[in-house]
């Protein structure tokens, strides 16, 4: 994983997952197109341009509210944390799709032989003081360059060179970039295409995401106020049952740190919920080929010791753990990375 | 995510969604309302 920056490794789900999100985006944007043609045929190249405008800015737009989505969704209900897989992808995805949206806007300009009146659009200044009438195109340029920055540093060479924690700022700004898109869609088509559909689609997916975001942030909080300790400080993490097989629950240390408690059949371990790539939530991950595989980007470790499988370095903290009265209980101060911590259930 | 990360990302969100939210609902109550449909056709006798 820390050889030669060949950290993201590629395995049958991550191919899964890119055929799908590939046939997704085809689909929709050529029956964007098809449907668009059938019900109002383009009587010239630039109406054709029109639709192909659309069909690209629209899909872009779903697929950052979905991109956005995931992650409180992921949180909320476990069957959504396959779709955390690989979602690095799925930004440099959107971005290509972005991108050939402003790259058909300008094709639109140039197939009427008026490129200059879009410079003069964009340095018109006063329109700068309006709310409706602001170039929405700006912002939409601003909302894209946002895009090419991040997909730009996905790689893992600007993720070794920044530091996950600065690597981490920098990505949280698919916010503002969501923001922006918005605001564009808001302040542009929205205001002189009267077509209903275009508040409800951008009201109901904006709502979308920030109703997730708030509530899984309600029940995050209450997390981070830490798990009941017992008496000697030991933290209870449930009836070993209540682990799922392959999978993990979450448990908070006194500080706030989150441990993943991971049980792969009879065998129990528990290890730092960050992931040493980019601080992914390992315990959102599961156990595939019998290592923990990060839900991110799919770095692996060994439950047994918290070890990456060679030839890779990465040690994580693991943290001891027991059982008592049926139930398994995790001691919050972490061992040295790499430090063998598991133990085994009696046979049944 | 590191505490700080979720921290951050817990002020950042809302304090976005806010103001997005703002300019948007404004620029829905500011939208020019559709175009009036046209009258209908004058009858020949009213000429
Ligand atoms: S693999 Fe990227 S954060 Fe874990």
């Amino acid at each position: 994983m820390s050889v030669g920056f060949k950290a993201v490794q590629w395995n049958r789900e991550k191919y899964i997952y890119d055929a799908i999100l590939l046939a997704g985006v085809t689909l929709y944007v050529v029956a964007f197109i098809a449907i668009s043609h059938r019900i109002e045929p383009p009587k010239d190249l630039p109406e054709a341009i029109d639709v192909r405008i659309r069909a690209f800015g629209t899909c872009a737009f779903f697929m950052l509210t979905i991109i956005l989505s995931i992650g409180p969704l992921a949180r909320l209900n476990p069957w959504f944390r396959k779709l955390l897989f690989n979602r690095r992808h799925f930004g440099v995805l959107t971005f290509i799709i972005a991108l050939l949206h402003a790259w058909f806007m300008i094709e639109w300009y140039e197939a009427q032989g008026s490129l200059p009146s879009l410079l003069t659009e964009l340095t018109k200044w006063s329109d700068y003081g309006k709310f409706i009438g602001f170039p929405f195109k700006v912002i939409g340029f601003a909302a894209l360059l946002i895009l090419f920055l991040l997909a730009a540093t996905s790689h893992d060479f600007w993720l070794s060179f920044l530091s996950p924690p600065v690597w981490k700022w920098l990505h949280m700004a698919l916010y503002v970039a969501y923001g922006l898109v918005v605001l564009h869609v808001a302040l542009g088509i929205m205001q002189y295409d009267s077509n209903p559909l275009i508040p409800i689609m951008l009201a109901a997916s904006f709502a979308l995401v920030a109703v997730l975001h708030v509530v899984a942030g309600w029940r995050e909080r209450g997390m981070d106020r830490g798990t009941p300790t017992g008496g000697d400080g030991w933290i209870a993490a449930g009836a070993p049952g209540a682990i799922p097989d392959k999978g993990a629950v979450i448990v908070v240390a006194p500080g706030g740190e989150r441990i993943a408690v991971f049980r792969d059949g009879t065998e129990i371990g528990a290890l730092t919920n960050l992931c040493s790539h980019q601080n992914g939530p390992l315990g959102e991950g599961r156990i595939i080929d019998g290592c923990i595989t990060c839900p991110w980007h799919g770095w692996q470790y060994r439950l047994s010791d918290g070890c990456a499988p060679p030839p890779f370095t990465e040690k994580l903290a693991t943290y001891p753990v027991r059982i008592r009265n049926g139930v398994v209980e995790v001691d919050p101060r972490p061992l040295p990375p790499g430090t063998p911590a598991t133990i085994h259930l009696p046979a049944p | 995510m590191r505490r700080a990360h979720r921290n951050a990302h817990r002020m950042l969100w809302p304090a976005l969604a806010v103001l997005v939210g703002l300019a948007l609902a404004m620029s829905l109550v500011m939208r020019a309302p559709p175009p009036a449909a046209p009258p209908p056709p004058a009858a020949e006798g009213q000429r």
